[in-house]
């Protein structure tokens, strides 16, 4: 904790949420792990580009429990971000038709990635979460009422969930990031799995962020009230995902 | 940390909690083995003791013996009998993908449910525990050993589940697990009272009972459907009459 940061960071009731932002490392007992670090600045192991074999080491308890709870909330936030975009398209598409490609183009990359954490979690044994319905429920809703709301409210929708989801994406590459760095500092293979994982997550947590960029060109911070509907959305979203780690 | 603490579920709970089971399965490299060498060993010649003597601490003290241990060694297992019938759960649990093979691609996964149930129960027989059973059930139903039991019962539930292909991550991979370990708990009941050439009642009980999950389940889907059909009707017969939403 260094002592140039505001007081507010250090004593203020959000101060660990705060400095868990600071720092990119994971605080063992805790898996929530979200970075806004700028993606330019995160290593960049070799052995990511090299072709992998299958690794023969198993992972650690402790990796195994990171990635079940990773990707089963990586898979109940593309199942929201789906469902969102079904719900705003067609009130928007009716009062803004100029958008329409915008909104099928951010809605089919919503869905490829949610059809990769399908077939992830069945492959790897995840179990999906069990607030599955409510989760349906809440996304339908919040997408349908932002997208009645209008542009702009929607845009900030979109912004502050893709704000939340894209630090989320953010601190899970890191985090992977950095076993694929110890791995090679002590001279162990990557493995398919783990490569493939990164580089995917890695890729949608891209695509995640160019959504949150179309956001803010379409005037999501015009939205009247803006400060509370995005903090209403952030606040339920790091909500979602904590519950979604646990069941 | 207070609030965690009250917030936590008390101890004689927790293990009914759902537990995290095999996290992140890996196609890699293989799960440790459940069981040491020297367990293991003791269990395994336990159980060939298991038709004759039961399932009780004689077969376990047989056991220890025959494999080359003192009798005391069966102070090992501080749940006694119970730990021999958790060794042949969880071995034929784990057994199973070894037992049946699927090659033709065609057949669905129901299909492949039935013959892995079936299957699971053929392993019953030919461990030689079929006419004990019972005495392994009452051990099951203790108050103690419920939860272990039930822990047991649903691993197997979601083994048949991924063996048979099944690639549901959504609300329907509780309720398929749930149902098939209803069904599963329900035809080894069956099966332990099966008096019929090869089990043969035990295999039509078993038809029975998915052939009814499988009405009930489409019943509920069907109905589902048609709500959801009839809302987007409603809801785009609105807006085609110009309503905002």
């Amino acid at each position: 904790m260094s002592p140039s940061l505001p007081a507010r960071a250090r004593l203020g009731p959000f101060a660990s949420q705060l400095r868990a932002r600071c720092s990119n490392n994971a605080v063992p007992g805790r898996t929530i792990i979200s970075s806004s670090a700028s993606p330019a600045t995160e290593p960049a192991p070799d052995s990511l580009d090299k072709p992998q074999g299958s690794r023969r080491k198993p992972l650690s308890a402790a990796q195994k429990q990171f990635l079940d709870r990773a990707l089963r909330v990586n898979q109940a936030g593309e199942l929201a971000a789906t469902l969102i975009y079904t719900a705003q398209a067609p009130p928007i598409n009716k009062a803004h038709p100029h958008l329409r490609p915008l909104m099928k183009h951010m809605y089919d990359q919503e869905a490829g990635h949610f059809k990769y954490f399908n077939e992830i979690l069945a492959k790897h044994r995840i179990r999906p979460t069990a607030m599955y319905p409510m989760w349906s429920a809440a996304a339908t809703v919040l997408g349908w009422s932002t997208g009645v709301l209008g542009r702009e409210a929607a845009m900030a929708c979109t912004e502050a969930v893709e704000t939340e989801i894209g630090e989320h994406y953010n601190g899970q590459v890191r985090e992977l990031l950095g076993w694929v760095e110890g791995m090679e500092a002590r001279g162990e293979e990557v493995g398919e799995e783990l490569q493939g994982l990164v580089k995917q997550i890695r890729r949608i947590r891209d695509e995640e962020l160019e959504h949150l960029d179309h956001a803010v060109e379409n005037d999501a911070k015009q939205a009247n009230p803006y400060e509370l509907l995005t903090g209403v959305i952030r606040v339920g979203c790091r909500g979602a995902i904590w519950v979604s780690e646990k069941v | 940390m207070a609030l965690r603490t009250i917030l936590r579920a008390p101890a004689a709970v927790r293990p009914l909690l759902i537990q995290p089971r095999a996290l992140y399965h890996s196609y890699e490299h293989n799960e440790p083995p459940p069981y040491r060498d020297a367990e293991s060993a003791i269990l395994s010649s336990a159980l060939a003791h298991v038709p004759l003597h039961g399932f009780t601490e004689e077969a376990l003290s047989l056991g220890a013996k025959e494999a080359g241990y003192l009798d005391i060694s069966s102070n090992l297992f501080p749940k006694g009998a119970f730990d021999l019938v958790t060794y042949h759960l969880v071995t034929q649990r784990l057994g199973l993908k070894d037992r049946i093979q699927f090659h033709d691609e065609k057949i669905g996964v129901g299909r492949k449910v039935r013959s892995l149930v079936l299957e699971r129960l053929r392993a019953n027989v030919d461990a030689g525990v079929v006419g004990r059973w019972q005495e392994a059930l009452a051990l099951m139903s203790l108050g103690e050993n419920i939860p272990r039991s039930l822990k047991e019962l649903s691993g197997l539930s979601d083994e048949i589940w991924f063996l048979a292909g099944d690639m549901s991550v959504d609300t329907s991979w509780y309720t398929k697990r749930a149902t098939l370990a209803g069904i599963y708990a329900a035809t080894e009941i069956y099966q332990t009272t099966d008096q019929s050439t090869e089990f043969r009642d035990t295999e039509q009980f078993l038809d029975r009972r998915l052939e009814e999950s499988r009405v009930a389940g489409s019943a509920v889907g069907n109905t589902l459907e048609w709500i959801g059909f009839q809302g987007g009707a409603m809801v785009n017969l609105m807006r085609s009459k110009g309503a905002r939403i």
